[in-house]
C-alpha cells in the first residue's frame, strides 16, 4: 500500500474508503479512493506542488476543484495514451493511474527553467511581438524552437491514439446544462410536464455545489433531496441524465455540442467501447444551469502553492474529505467565502485568520470567529511568503494602513462569483454587468436558451431551485409539453454581500491569468502602450487565451484594465465568447473517420474479383479502382501497365468502368432538356445511338463530358465522368427544377444499378460473340460504331451494349445489373480465354486515352473552353445552352489561348512529367514567357517512348515546333516537340472496325 | 444550422449543399452578353435577409429557395423550386 | 462452347459474415439482417400527372401512394416515399418489375433493384446504435411505424423507414443504401454496434 493519505479526514466525504486505488504521480506511488479526482487524491497525500507555470516556470499548486483549473495540468497516462494538459481537478482517479507534471526539467522540484523568473522583466506583455520582429528568418530557425522548449505545456504522445471515439445525435425538448440545484429542479419540472429531457453534467457525480455546500431542501438535507430527485427522474423514460458530459457549444437552429468522457475514468476503454463520444444534440429549448465560477483576487504571491479558491478548499474538505491545509487563512470580499471557515471548523481544521475586505461583517460571523478563536482582519492580503512547499506566512494590509502577518499553511481566496456566461454568449451575445454582485450576467441568449440560478447571477439556494424549476417548466411548455409540473422545491436564500476587490497593490508578481502567466503589471503595461480595447488587451498580453480560456482570469483582467484606464468595467466590456467551453479532443470530432475509415468508400461490382486477381488499387475520389494487375515476375508498375496496353492493342482486354456516373433521363422533353445542358444536340439522336456530349458551366468553361445514349423516344441514358458524377447530378437537378421547370423531364441516378465494362481490342467483337446470345448481330452493319441497344446474353440475362471507345480500339461497353458484375468479370475471362483476354486497370486506360488524345480530368481543369480542347466545332449555333453566351466572350475566344496539343521529347529516351512549364526554345524561363504546361503524360508502349498532352498557347498552329519544358519542381529542363494530340490511329479506322 | 426541407421536414445542415444567391434570373435565349454577364457574376453582398438556393442532396434531391438572415442565420422562409415536384409549370 | 453461370452476388457477400460481431457474453443488442434479391423500382410522376399516377398506383396496389415521407405496406409490396411526387416499389419474386409496372403506371420508371442494398436493423440497442449513424430523431413519437426519410448516413444517401415491429415488440428500421457504398456502410454499422453486440444474418425474405 503506497502512501499514507496523511491529509485524509477519518470520515465523511463522497469517497469510498472500501475501494482504495493506487496511482503514481511523477513516478512516486500514492493511494486514494474511488470517488477521488487526481487533485483530491494528491491533496489527501499532502502534495502541494503539481506543476510549473508556462512562462516563468513558477511552482504551482491546485487552485480550483473543477474544469476552470489553470494550474494543475498534467500528462495523464503513458505511451500512446499519454494526454497532455489534462486537468487533475477533473481527472477521475482509477487504479494504476499514472500522471506526470508538465513544463519542468529535470524534475518538478528542481526545474532549470525557473531561471526564467530572473529574466522576468523581459517576459512582459507583448514580449514576442517586441523581440522577434527581426530578422524574419531567425523566427523559424532560432526563436520558435527555443520558445517551444522553454515555454509550453505537456508533450503529445506522438504516436497514433489506440482508442476509438464516436459521434452520435440526440434529440430532446429540453436540454439542461448542469445538475446543481437549478439544473435538477429544471429537469424535474420539465420531466414531470412530459418533456423529453437531456441533462448534461460534466462531473461524475450529480449535484453540483450541493455536493460541497449541502443545505436544506424541502426540509431535508440536500443529499437526500438529490437521491429522491434522481430516483424520480430515473422513473421517467424520456429523461436522460448524462454524467461526465460537458455541453461545450451552441450552434444555429437549436443544435448543441457535448463531449461525453465515456471511459476516461478507466485505464483504457473496455473492448469494443469508445473513450469519448461527441454528441450533437438537437433541442427545442435549453436551460443553462451551469453555475458560477469563483474568482481569485490578484495580489502578490497569489500563485503560491497552497493558495486556493475558497469554494475549492471546502469542496476538497467536504466532498473528498481531503485537507489542503491544516491551518487555513481566508481572504474574502464577500459573505460566501465564510462558508469555507464553517466547513473547515466542522472538519476540525484550524482557522488562522479571516482577512475580509468588506467594511462590515455579520454578527453571526463575528461570533463564529470568537467561538473559533481566530482573528478577523479588515483589509487585504498584500503578499505571500512561501514557495514550492506551500504557503508559510501571509502579509496583510489592514484598512487604515497598518500591516499584519498571519501564519498559515493554506490560504483560501474568494473574490466573488462569475456566472458561467459562455453558453449564453456564444452567438455574439454580450453579457451585462450587475453591480450588486459585481459580475457579468447573461443578457439574452441564443434562441430557445435561458439561464437559471447561479448561471444567471442568482446564487441563493432558494433562488436556484425556484428559477431552475420555473425555467424547466416554461421550456417544457414552449416545447408543447403541458403536463403538470407540480410545485418547485423550496429552500432558504443565503445572504450575499460583496465589496468589489480585484487587485491589491504590493511587491512581487500578482497573477491574473495563472495559465498564461499574465500579471497585473502586464495589463498596466498594455494600457500604457495603448492596448486599451479588451480585444487588444487579450491578444497583446495573451490574457484568457490559454486552454482554460480565462475562466478564472478574464473578469479580473478587465477590472484592472478598467481601473488603470479610468473607465467602468461595463464600459471596458468583454471579449467575444466562442466555443468550445472546454477543450475537446480532435479524435472526438473525427470519431469513426480515421485511417481506413477516414471517409466512406465505394467499391465497383467486380472489386472482390479484382482482389482475387491481385490488382493494385488506387483511391479515385471515394472509389477504390483497380490500377493495374501485376503478374509474377513483373518488376514494376510500368511493366504491368505496358503489358496490359499491348494486350488490348493486339488482342482484347476489359476494364470495370462502373465508376462513371449514370443517369436515367426520362420524359417527353428529355431531348430538349439535354439540348440545353450540352453544347451539342441530342434531340435529334436516333433511338439506339450514342453520342459524345460536352457540357459547360454558365461562365463558358467546360464542366464535364461523357457519352449519352437514346434508349427510347423518351428515355436517354447519360454518363458523366467518375469525378463529377455527384456534381453533374446536382447541376442537372438545378437545371430541371430551377432553370427549366417547364420541361417534362425526370432524372434518376442509376450509377449503382449497372456494372459496366469496357471491352477493347481487335478481338473485342469475337469475345463478345461468345457471351451474347447467338441471335445478336454484332457486325459493323448490325451494330455500327456509336450504337446502343439491349442485348440478351447466353443464359438469358439482359444487358445493355454500347459501341463506344475510349482506347481507340474496336471497343464496346457492356452493362449488366450490378449484382451480376462479379459474374460478368469471371465470364469475360472465360469467354476471352481463347483470345488471351487481359483485365486492365486505370493506368492502362489512361495510357490509351493519352495515345488517342482523349481529354480527361487534367484537361477538364476548370480553365479550358471547348475550343481549347479541340472540340469547338461541337458548339451548336442553332440553339441556346448553358454557357453559350459567356463562352463567346473576347478572352475565351482569343487566338492566343492555351490549347490542347501533343508533346514528344526530342530525346526519345527521356521521361516526361506532368506540370512542367512550356516556354519558347532558347529562352530563360520566367513568368513573361510561360506559354502553358504539361497536363498528362504516359509511357506509350505503342510508340515506345514517353508522350504527353499539354495546354500551349496557339498550340495547334505550332505543330512541329520544338519548345522547352521547364520543371522547376523536379529541376528538369528538356526540349519537346509539339505534335498532333492523337498519337494513335488518327483516322479512327480501328475503332470504327 | 438546420433547414426545414419543404418535403422532408427539418434536417441538419450536412444533408444540404449551398449554391448561392437565388435572386438572379437566367436571361432568356437571345439576351445580350451584358445581361448574361450580370446573371453569372453580379451578386449583392447582403447583411440581412437574403434568398439563396440550397440542395437537399443528402435527402430528397429537391432544390429549395431559403430566405436567411446573413447576420443571425435566422431562416424566415423556405420554398421548393418551381420544378421540384411534378407540378405543371408555365404554359 | 463455354458454359457461363450468372450468379447474382450481393455487394455485402464478402463483408457479411453470419454470426456474432463485437461484444460477446451479453445478449446482442443489435440485429443486422441483409435482405437479398429484391425488386426495387423507382417511380416518378411526369409533369402535371401526379394525380393520374396516384390513381394508377392505387388501382395497382390497392393503397394510396405515400405523398409524404412514409412507407405503406400492401399485400405484396412496400411503397416508400423517395421525394416529391416519386416513390419506390419494393417487392420480391418478380411481382412488381419494370416489365410489369411500366404498362401499369404512367410515369418515369427506373430499375433500382441492383442499385441498393437493404439492411434491416432491430434489437434493444437499435436506436442507440442508429443515433451514431443518423441525424434523424427516431423516438417512437417522432418516427412511428410507417415513417420514412430520405436522409444520409456517413455522408451517404439512404432511404430509412420503420417497418412493422418484431413479434417481441422491438422496432425495426430498414435502410436502403447505395450498393457501391454498402460494404463501407456495413463496416460503419458494425463499428457502431460493436459495443452492444451484433447478430448478423441475411435472408431472401422481405419482412
Ligand atoms: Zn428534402
Amino acid at each position: 500500500m503506497a502512501g499514507a493519505q496523511t491529509h485524509r479526514l477519518g470520515n465523511g466525504g463522497l469517497v469510498d474508503r472500501s475501494a482504495p486505488l493506487n496511482f503514481r504521480f511523477d513516478g512516486k506511488a500514492f493511494s486514494g479512493f474511488q470517488g477521488d479526482t487526481l487533485a483530491s487524491a494528491l491533496i489527501a497525500n499532502g502534495v502541494k506542488l503539481v506543476g510549473r507555470s508556462f512562462k516563468y516556470h513558477r511552482p504551482r499548486g491546485i487552485l480550483t476543484a473543477g474544469s476552470e483549473e489553470p494550474n494543475a495540468l498534467v500528462e495523464l497516462r503513458t505511451g500512446a495514451r499519454r494526454e497532455p494538459n489534462t486537468k487533475a481537478t477533473t481527472a477521475e482517479l482509477y487504479d494504476g493511474l499514472e500522471a506526470a507534471s508538465q513544463n519542468r526539467w529535470p524534475s518538478l522540484r528542481h526545474d532549470v527553467m525557473s531561471v526564467n523568473q530572473l529574466f522576468a522583466p523581459i517576459f512582459v506583455a507583448g514580449f514576442y511581438y517586441k523581440t522577434f520582429m527581426w530578422p524574419a528568418k531567425f523566427w523559424e530557425a532560432i526563436y520558435e524552437p527555443a520558445i517551444r522548449r522553454a515555454a509550453g505545456l505537456g508533450r503529445a504522445a506522438g504516436i497514433a491514439d489506440p482508442d476509438h471515439y464516436d459521434k452520435a445525435w440526440a434529440h430532446c425538448d429540453v436540454l439542461i446544462a448542469g445538475s446543481g440545484p437549478a439544473g435538477l429542479a429544471a429537469a424535474l419540472a420539465a420531466g414531470r410536464a412530459g418533456a423529453r429531457v437531456i441533462l448534461c453534467e460534466e462531473d461524475f457525480v450529480l449535484g453540483g455545489r450541493l455536493l460541497s455546500d449541502g443545505g436544506m431542501i424541502d426540509g431535508e438535507p440536500a443529499a437526500e433531496w438529490i437521491s429522491r430527485t434522481l430516483a424520480e427522474l430515473a422513473g421517467m423514460p424520456d429523461v436522460r441524465v448524462m454524467t461526465r458530459t460537458t455541453l461545450f457549444g451552441v450552434y444555429d437552429g437549436g443544435t448543441y455540442g457535448a463531449i461525453e468522457r465515456v471511459n476516461d475514468h478507466l485505464p483504457s476503454p473496455p473492448e469494443h467501447q469508445v473513450r469519448q463520444r461527441l454528441w450533437r444534440i438537437v433541442a427545442k429549448r435549453c436551460v443553462v444551469a451551469a453555475g458560477a465560477i469563483e474568482r481569485p483576487i490578484v495580489f502578490a504571491g497569489n500563485d503560491t502553492p497552497g493558495v486556493m479558491m475558497a469554494s475549492a478548499m471546502r469542496t476538497y474538505v467536504a466532498r473528498y474529505a481531503a485537507t489542503p491545509a491544516k491551518r487555513i487563512a481566508l481572504f474574502t470580499n464577500n459573505e460566501d467565502g465564510w462558508r469555507t471557515v464553517e466547513t473547515a471548523l466542522g472538519a476540525g481544521l484550524q482557522i488562522a485568520a479571516v482577512i475580509d475586505a468588506r467594511p462590515e461583517i455579520s454578527p453571526a460571523h463575528r461570533s463564529l470567529a470568537s467561538k473559533g478563536g481566530f482573528p478577523v482582519l479588515h483589509g487585504s492580503v498584500s503578499g505571500v511568503d512561501g514557495g514550492k512547499d506551500g504557503v508559510r506566512k501571509i502579509a496583510v494590509s489592514l484598512t487604515g494602513g497598518a500591516r499584519a502577518e498571519v501564519e498559515a499553511d493554506g490560504l483560501a481566496v474568494s473574490g466573488g462569483w462569475n456566472p458561467a456566461v459562455g453558453l449564453t454568449s456564444y452567438h455574439r451575445g454580450r453579457p451585462k454587468w450587475r453591480s450588486d454582485i459585481s459580475a457579468f450576467v447573461p443578457d439574452g441568449a441564443p434562441p430557445g436558451m435561458v439561464a437559471a440560478g447561479a448561471a444567471n447571477g442568482d446564487f441563493g439556494l432558494g433562488a436556484c431551485l425556484s428559477q431552475g424549476f420555473a425555467a424547466g417548466a416554461a421550456a417544457a411548455h414552449d416545447a408543447g409539453r403541458t403536463g403538470n409540473a407540480g410545485s418547485a422545491p423550496v429552500a432558504d436564500d443565503e445572504v450575499f454581500s460583496l465589496t468589489p476587490l480585484w487587485h491589491v497593490a504590493g511587491k512581487g508578481k500578482a497573477f491574473v491569468d495563472y495559465q498564461h502567466d499574465v500579471t497585473a503589471s502586464d495589463i498596466e503595461l498594455a494600457q500604457r502602450e495603448g492596448f486599451e480595447s479588451v480585444e487588444h488587451l487579450k491578444r497583446y498580453t495573451t490574457l484568457g487565451m490559454a486552454t482554460d480560456q480565462g475562466k478564472t482570469s478574464n473578469v479580473a483582467g478587465l477590472a484592472i484594465m478598467a481601473a488603470v484606464s479610468g473607465r467602468s468595467i461595463p464600459e471596458t466590456g468583454t471579449t467575444i465568447y466562442r466555443p468550445p467551453y472546454v477543450p475537446v479532443a480532435i479524435g472526438a470530432f473525427a470519431g469513426h473517420h480515421r485511417d481506413g475509415t477516414f471517409h466512406a468508400t465505394r467499391l465497383t461490382p467486380s472489386h472482390h474479383w479484382a482482389v482475387e486477381q491481385g490488382a493494385v488499387f488506387v483511391d479515385t475520389g471515394l472509389w477504390k479502382r483497380a490500377q493495374w494487375y501485376p503478374r509474377a515476375g513483373e518488376k514494376d508498375w510500368l511493366e504491368s501497365v505496358t503489358r496490359e496496353v499491348k494486350a488490348v492493342r493486339s488482342g482484347v482486354g476489359f476494364c470495370d468502368v462502373s465508376t462513371l456516373g449514370k443517369i436515367d433521363v426520362h420524359g417527353p422533353d428529355a431531348g430538349a432538356f439535354l439540348d440545353r445542358v450540352y453544347i451539342n444536340t441530342f434531340s435529334n439522336l436516333a433511338v439506339g445511338k450514342a453520342r459524345y456530349g460536352l457540357m459547360l458551366r454558365e461562365d463558358g468553361i467546360v464542366y464535364d463530358d461523357g457519352t449519352t445514349s437514346r434508349l427510347a423516344e423518351d428515355h436517354y441514358f447519360l454518363t458523366t465522368t467518375t469525378a463529377k458524377a455527384g456534381l453533374v447530378m446536382q447541376h442537372l437537378e438545378f437545371c430541371r427544377q430551377v432553370l427549366f421547370p417547364e420541361l417534362d423531364v425526370q432524372l434518376t441516378s442509376v450509377s449503382d444499378q449497372w456494372a459496366q465494362f469496357s471491352i477493347a481490342g481487335p478481338s473485342a467483337r469475337e469475345l463478345l460473340k461468345q457471351i451474347v446470345d447467338e441471335s445478336e448481330d454484332l457486325s459493323n452493319e448490325g451494330f455500327p460504331f456509336m450504337g446502343a441497344r439491349e442485348v440478351t446474353l447466353r443464359g438469358g440475362l439482359k444487358a445493355r451494349l454500347f459501341r463506344i471507345s475510349f482506347s481507340g480500339e474496336m471497343a464496346f461497353e457492356i452493362s449488366v445489373p450490378a449484382r451480376f458484375g462479379d459474374a460478368m468479370a469471371r465470364n469475360l475471362m472465360l469467354a476471352g480465354a481463347p483470345f488471351g483476354v487481359t483485365p486492365y486497370g486505370t493506368e492502362a486506360l489512361g495510357v490509351m486515352r493519352v495515345e488517342k488524345g482523349h481529354i480527361a480530368g487534367p484537361e477538364l481543369s476548370g480553365t479550358t473552353t471547348a475550343a481549347d480542347l479541340g472540340l469547338g466545332k461541337m458548339m451548336s449555333t442553332k440553339k441556346d445552352y448553358i454557357g453559350r453566351v459567356m463562352a463567346g466572350r473576347e478572352a475565351l475566344v482569343a487566338p492566343d489561348r492555351q490549347v490542347v496539343v501533343g508533346i514528344k521529347p526530342t530525346d526519345e529516351t527521356r521521361r516526361l512529367r506532368s506540370g512542367a512549364h512550356i516556354i519558347p526554345k532558347g529562352q530563360t524561363p520566367g513568368p513573361g514567357n510561360d506559354q502553358g504546361y504539361v497536363t498528362s503524360v504516359c509511357f506509350s508502349p505503342t510508340l515506345n517512348q514517353w508522350i504527353g498532352l499539354a495546354l500551349v498557347e496557339r498550340g495547334r498552329e505550332r505543330i512541329g515546333e520544338i519548345v522547352h519544358a521547364h520543371d522547376p519542381l523536379r529541376g528538369e529542363d528538356y526540349d519537346v516537340e509539339l505534335c498532333n494530340p492523337v498519337f494513335y490511329d488518327p483516322d479512327g479506322g480501328r475503332q470504327r472496325g | 444550422m438546420r433547414i426545414a426541407c419543404s418535403f422532408c421536414g427539418e434536417r441538419e445542415l450536412g444533408e444540404f449543399t449551398y449554391l448561392g444567391d437565388a435572386k438572379p434570373v437566367r436571361p432568356e435565349a437571345g439576351a445580350s452578353e451584358d445581361e448574361v454577364f450580370d446573371y453569372v457574376y453580379l451578386r449583392d453582398n447582403v447583411a440581412g435577409a437574403t434568398s439563396e438556393y440550397w440542395y437537399h442532396g443528402g435527402g430528397c434531391r429537391a432544390w429549395l429557395k431559403v430566405t436567411r438572415n446573413t447576420l443571425t442565420h435566422e431562416i424566415s422562409s423556405i420554398e421548393p423550386a418551381a420544378g421540384a415536384g411534378a407540378a405543371k409549370v408555365g404554359a | 462452347m463455354v458454359e457461363f453461370s450468372w450468379v447474382s452476388r450481393s455487394p455485402l457477400e464478402h463483408a457479411l459474415v453470419t454470426g456474432t460481431d463485437g461484444a460477446r457474453g451479453i445478449e446482442a443488442g443489435i440485429s443486422l439482417t441483409e435482405i437479398r434479391n429484391f425488386d426495387l423500382i423507382q417511380v416518378m410522376a411526369r409533369r402535371g400527372q401526379a394525380a393520374e399516377l396516384g390513381q394508377a398506383a392505387k388501382a395497382r396496389f390497392g393503397v394510396a401512394v405515400p405523398d409524404a415521407p412514409k412507407a405503406v405496406r400492401t399485400s405484396d409490396a412496400t411503397l416508400i416515399w423517395s421525394g416529391p411526387d416519386q416513390f419506390f416499389v419494393l417487392s420480391k419474386g418478380g411481382k412488381h418489375t419494370m416489365q410489369t409496372l411500366e404498362p401499369a403506371l404512367s410515369g418515369s420508371l427506373s430499375d433500382q433493384s441492383h442499385a441498393r442494398v437493404l439492411v434491416s436493423i432491430s434489437g434493444a440497442k437499435a436506436r442507440t446504435m442508429l443515433a451514431k449513424l443518423s441525424s434523424i430523431d427516431l423516438h417512437p413519437d417522432a418516427f412511428p411505424v410507417g415513417a420514412a426519410a430520405a436522409t444520409s448516413m456517413d455522408h451517404t444517401s439512404v432511404t430509412l423507414w420503420r417497418g412493422g415491429d418484431r413479434t417481441d415488440g422491438q422496432a425495426v428500421f430498414n435502410v436502403l443504401m447505395f450498393a457501391t457504398f454498402a460494404e463501407s456502410l456495413w463496416h460503419t454499422m458494425l463499428d457502431s454496434g460493436a459495443e452492444y453486440g451484433v447478430d448478423i444474418n441475411h435472408t431472401e425474405r422481405l419482412a
